[in-house]
């Protein structure tokens, strides 16, 4: 064992580690406009539903379907950044394939972004057979394939940077299995309270989106073979499974990956350190299998699914929340609660992740029951789920990580006015905004309907107040991220 | 009479077995037989092959093959060849693609033995996923496709061959799960 290694942080060279820097911002910043632009897309389709700006129904669905994908790309590219930084202080990490997997990632947006603009593929991030190859003239096959090509080469970048992870971990602590604390839960090495959560967490990422990637990288192919090919028509059910497997989990992933940052950061404002132990590990040895296990919840409303999946799916989304919220709110309350806590804004943002991913999953299990499923799941209750989860959950982690790095890291710097204008406007436009979809979906209101009917156009208003009051708050923390993320120091 | 054999000479002797017009004629009367047994034992000839070349042929290849890059895109091009069905269709029909698969498979093998003991860990990752994914595409097609690919084969020769792919994709996918997840310290960096 090296001498990095006994004193748990690995060491590299002051280049190695400054190109790292500039690798994670150019991570977070990339993550951060994409977030923004995809804000705007939001912005613009909620303004279409309430009669408030005129588009055609072809762009709205081009907007929609660059909107889902788009965060789905930027929360995963973030989030990467985020558990790339701390993962790299335990195990080795490679630069190079660092940002291999960043140009992969850009390249795979200009091809989306050309399929949709250019190509004008509007199926939705789900390219759910048949509909790529179906489009009766709204796109055509070549679109429908590029895009889909995209999503694919970005889904290799990724596998590559998992692999690293993979190979690091290994060579450190020589099994997965041990890299997830199993030895220290079930008592074949004592428990070490140092165990790094980063690695904890990373591993468990680490599973799941190489499984995720590996089912997508699957069903892609016999998408594009389909598209190029009508004969075979492949089993539509198994392609939703797979493709529902592939897309769940990669981006409920990416809370697990951003995690860390509450699990680093928050011992840093407080001055207690975040011990790992028995019932953290249980917590994510039970993640690992229920973030793959609940995605059939989107299935509930097709009936030849097997019984036993759907009643599994509605069980595990009950529980999936649980563990890791459970471990990861209440250890944060504990080392919060009387810390004397400099509320600075990566502190509030963090707090408020907690808040988000705790009650942000609620109505995602109410919708996970087959009963409301059936009457709530094509309702805007299941945008109302995911805009909380990610806006008041992901979002914060990912943003307070960026104010970490723009210099509250090292505690000199003070909040300023604006950041507490970007905090508040964010806060109510994102908590309005998942209220109303919320509420939407309550009251039946479809999703993924370009135009509304006029007793739905109130709500859609009040929506876009809202998403405007989130653009507001995102530009104040854009701004401040391109301002003084570039030339900020790593802190210490 | 004490009889030695040189073990270099195995896949030699393994070659002309598979070559012998019975043991063609038998591995390839079946799809499964064919793609399953005769062309990966030919791509492992290959590699033990390549393993028994003489040292001095492998450090003139060295500068052309750095990181093993070139002989994976070789073994790759052939083996992306032999994966259409035409391909084997001609195999069958025409002796000299049958002759070009008995050359080519094993300098595919060789190729292999070589380079992939060079590749970076990560690529190595990369191809096997990739190959596992191959084997999962290619069996679910198999067993989909409303029509044979093969004019030599049956369609229920196909599908059976399909439910084989798949098996041994899971197979594999579980190999490679369980040992990462509970096995020992396998990379050394």
């Amino acid at each position: 064992m090296s001498a990095a290694e006994t004193s748990g942080k690995i060491e590299y060279s002051d280049s190695v580690n400054r190109n790292a820097l500039i690798a994670v911002k150019a991570h977070l910043i990339a993550g951060l406009l994409v977030f923004l632009l995809m804000m705007l897309g939001g912005l613009t389709m909620r303004a279409a539903q309430g009669t408030w700006l005129e588009i055609g129904a072809d762009l709205f669905y081009q907007i929609m379907t660059v909107h889902g994908v788009g965060v789905v790309g930027a929360a995963v590219i973030a989030s990467t950044g985020v558990q790339w930084y701390f993962l790299r202080q335990y195990v080795r990490l490679s630069n190079g394939i660092f940002w291999t997997n960043f140009i992969i990632f850009l390249t795979g947006v200009v091809m989306i972004l050309g399929s949709i603009f250019v190509g004008k593929y509007g199926g939705a991030w789900t390219f759910l057979y048949p509909l790529p190859a179906i489009s009766m003239g709204a796109w055509s096959n070549g679109a429908a394939a590029l895009f889909q090509l995209g999503v694919l080469i970005i889904g290799v970048g990724l596998l590559i940077l998992y692999l690293d992870f993979g190979r690091a971990i290994l060579a450190r602590y020589g099994s997965l299995a041990r890299a997830l604390g199993l030895t220290q839960l079930f008592g074949k090495e004592p428990v070490d309270y140092k165990h790094p959560a980063a690695v904890v967490a990373s591993t468990m990422v680490l599973i799941v989106n190489f499984l995720g990637i590996a089912a997508g990288a699957v069903v892609l192919v016999m998408g594009l073979i389909n598209l190029y090919y009508p004969e075979f028509k492949p089993d539509a059910l198994l392609m939703k499974n797979l493709i529902y497997f592939f897309g769940h989990v990669i981006i409920n992933a990416t809370i697990y990956a951003s995690v860390i940052a509450v699990y680093e950061l928050l011992p840093r404002f407080t001055g207690r350190p975040w011990k790992t132990n028995k019932p953290f590990y249980a917590a994510w040895f039970a993640i690992v299998f229920m973030v793959m296990g609940v995605y059939p919840h989107h299935l509930m409303m097709d009936f030849p699914m097997p019984s036993w999946a759907l009643i599994a799916a509605q069980i595990l989304s009950f529980g999936s929340g649980i563990p890791v919220m459970v471990v990861t709110g209440y250890g944060a309350l504990m080392i919060v609660y009387r810390s004397g806590i400099k509320w600075s804004t990566t502190a509030k943002l963090l707090v408020l992740s907690m808040f988000g991913w705790g009650a942000g999953v609620v109505p995602a299990i109410l919708d996970a029951m087959i009963t409301v499923n059936r009457t709530f799941h094509n309702t805007l209750w299941v945008p109302g789920h995911f805009h909380f989860y990610l806006l008041i959950g992901l979002l914060p982690m990912i943003i307070g990580f960026t104010y970490y790095l723009t210099g509250e890291g090292d505690s000199k710097e003070e909040t300023k006015t604006v950041d507490n204008l970007g905090f508040y406007a964010y806060l109510i436009g994102a908590f309005m905004t998942s209220m109303v979809f919320l509420a939407s979906g309550a009251n039946s209101i479809p999703r993924r309907w370009a135009a509304h009917l006029p007793e739905w156009v109130g709500y859609a208003q009040v929506g876009t107040v809202a998403a405007s009051l989130v653009v507001i708050g995102m530009l104040f923390f854009i701004v401040r991220a391109l301002v003084s993320l570039p030339g900020a120091s790593n802190p210490r | 009479m004490h009889l030695t054999i040189k073990m270099e000479w195995l896949p030699v002797a393994a070659l002309v077995i598979l070559a012998l017009p019975p043991m063609q004629k038998f591995l390839e009367q079946s799809m499964v037989t064919h793609m399953l047994v005769q062309i990966p034992a030919l791509a492992v000839i290959g590699w033990f092959l390549g393993r028994a070349l003489p040292e001095n042929w492998g450090n003139q290849l060295a500068p052309w093959n750095r990181w093993g890059i070139t002989g994976m895109v070789f073994a790759i091009a052939i083996m992306t060849y032999w994966m259409l069905p035409r391909a084997l269709d001609a195999a069958v029909a025409e002796w000299y693609a049958e002759l070009a698969k008995f050359i080519t498979i094993p300098a595919m093998g060789i190729a292999l033995g070589v380079s992939w003991p060079q590749l970076n860990p990560i690529a190595q990752g990369v191809l096997k996923l990739e190959f596992w994914a191959t084997f999962m595409r290619l069996g679910w097609l198999y067993l989909d496709l409303p029509d044979r690919l093969c004019a030599n084969y049956l369609l229920s020769d196909q599908r059976v061959l399909g439910q084989l792919l798949l098996l041994a994709g899971s197979a594999w996918a579980i190999t490679w799960t369980l040992r990462v997840t509970f096995g020992t310290r396998i990379i050394n960096t």
